[in-house]
């Protein structure tokens, strides 16, 4: 276009003048001094696909699954295979088998009938547990309705258990230390 | 049908509000009686032969208060045969252990010493011929526990007075008071008349607060254990009152608190002794919840 109308103004204005050339800067749409833009818009889309997939790749090559927790308890200490430490086995008696057989069974049927008195002491406890909440129920709806609600102040209930001997008044424990060498794990 | 009830309905209402106003010492084997919500339930029953309108029966809660025991019982003759047995057997068992190889290598130790070709130079390298002998460990352990005095498990004197709480400490007991019911001085669980307005083990635990000792208690859940009818002899007997319902409400002791004066009429028993104590037919049903294992 520029060229066009410098031939005009050529052919219009008188010669002398136009020998010149005056650069004629016109406004036009594409500016010449930036880079031309060869990549496509896909282009770096694409990369990031392909940079996620090897990430992916990668995670699932470094993925391990983590270690277990040994269980201690199920592991034999090499400490207790050791062939020194069996204890010289005493040889048992005729008599004295006899009297642990004998001694056994007489424990079985004391542990039975115990376990039988146990089971009867609970059951009768519960039949009267049973006909009490019959007889509340004839006596009162309001009372027996009130006595069917679950008590939420008694748990947690925490009792001390029996001990041998029973607790000595003003005894000053002496102060322990310890070390805790229990070993803990992460996985 | 609706005159003769009506009726009833207001002979019983008027006599209730007579049992209000009449003082309670002049009560001779009557059980005031609260009104409740069964109460006006039932006054619309049709029949007139029956009696069940209002209840006439009174309501109590009685609270069953047990120590457990503090120390672990002895063993009977077959349990402790059994555990000697157990115990033979599990060391016949065994591996033997550190200690026990540090005694075994002390005592050939002092073996080879008292051998005539003892030469010292040939034990290797032992910078521990000061080391104390596992057998003086043994004593010096020995003695510590001797020196430590555990409080007895036993005492007699303790045994015998049954209002101590600290009776009989391998077994559970149940806390017995004496109340005056009718005109008898009997023994029976602390109980306590239902008033108005309370749930049963409300009632209950006013029971244990009115005993003279301070104790403290939990009461495991609001459902009653037990339940006693007891009927008034026949010449007491009315319309009204036939006898009183006693629901019985299990409480496990936590703190005794300081120990009760020597004449408050409250006794600690086994279960084995409360029969010398408590009516049979009342015992009858008290022993079956009362758990003595």
């Amino acid at each position: 276009m520029s060229l066009a109308f410098s031939r005009c103004i050529c052919r219009v204005l008188p010669q002398h003048i136009v020998h010149r050339h005056y650069p004629v800067y016109i406004m036009s749409k594409f500016s010449f001094r930036a880079e031309p833009k060869k990549k496509k818009k896909v282009d770096p889309k694409r990369e990031q696909m392909m940079r996620e997939r090897l990430k992916k790749k990668l995670k699932k090559l470094e993925k391990v699954p983590p270690e277990l927790i040994p269980i201690e308890d199920f592991i034999t200490p090499t400490k207790c295979l050791d062939e020194e430490r069996t204890r010289p086995i005493s040889a048992i008696s005729f008599e004295e088998s006899e009297r642990r057989a004998l001694l056994l069974k007489e424990w079985s049927r004391y542990k039975q009938k115990q376990h039988m008195a146990e089971m009867k002491a609970v059951e009768s406890a519960l039949e009267s547990q049973r006909e009490a909440l019959e007889e509340l129920k004839i006596t009162s709806e309001e009372l027996y309705q009130a006595a069917l609600k679950p008590d939420f102040t008694l748990l947690p209930f925490t009792h001390e258990g029996p001990a041998y001997t029973p607790p000595k008044s003003k005894y000053e424990a002496p102060d322990g230390k310890y070390t805790d060498t229990t070993r803990v794990y992460t996985q | 049908m609706a005159a003769p009830c009506g009726r009833m309905a207001s002979r019983s209402v008027i006599q209730f509000f007579c049992t209000f106003s009449r003082p309670k010492s002049r009560n001779v084997g009557f059980r005031q009686f609260g009104i409740s919500s069964a109460c006006r339930v039932t006054l619309k029953t049709k029949s007139v032969s029956e009696t069940a309108s209002p209840s006439p029966y009174g309501l109590a809660a009685a609270v069953y208060l047990q120590r457990l025991p503090v120390i672990s019982a002895d063993c009977s003759p077959i349990e402790q045969s059994f555990k000697d047995m157990m115990h033979q057997i599990e060391l016949e068992k065994s591996l033997l252990s550190d200690h026990e190889l540090r005694l075994i290598e002390d005592a050939e130790r002092l073996k080879r010493k008292q051998a005539d070709d003892y030469d010292s130079d040939e034990e290797d390298s032992h910078m521990d011929q000061d080391i104390v002998l596992t057998q003086d460990l043994e004593d010096s352990w020995e003695q510590k526990f001797r020196s430590f005095q555990p409080a007895p498990r036993v005492r007699d004197d303790v045994d015998k007075d049954m209002s101590s709480v600290q009776r009989c400490l391998a077994d559970s007991l149940v806390l017995v008071s004496e109340q005056t019911v009718g005109d008898q001085k009997l023994w029976l669980l602390p109980q306590m008349q239902w008033q108005e307005g309370e749930t049963l083990r409300q009632t209950a635990e006013r029971a244990l607060a009115s005993l003279p000792v301070g104790l403290k208690a939990t009461f495991l859940g609001n459902a009653p254990c037990g339940v006693y009818t007891y009927k008034l002899p026949k010449p007491l007997r009315t319309e009204s009152s036939l006898g009183t319902k006693v629901f019985f409400f299990k409480a496990i002791l936590s703190d005794s608190g300081p120990s009760a004066p020597p004449n408050s009429a409250l006794l600690w028993l086994k279960k084995s002794e409360l029969q010398g104590y408590l009516k049979p037919a009342y015992l009858m049903k008290v022993e079956r919840f009362i758990l003595d294992l």
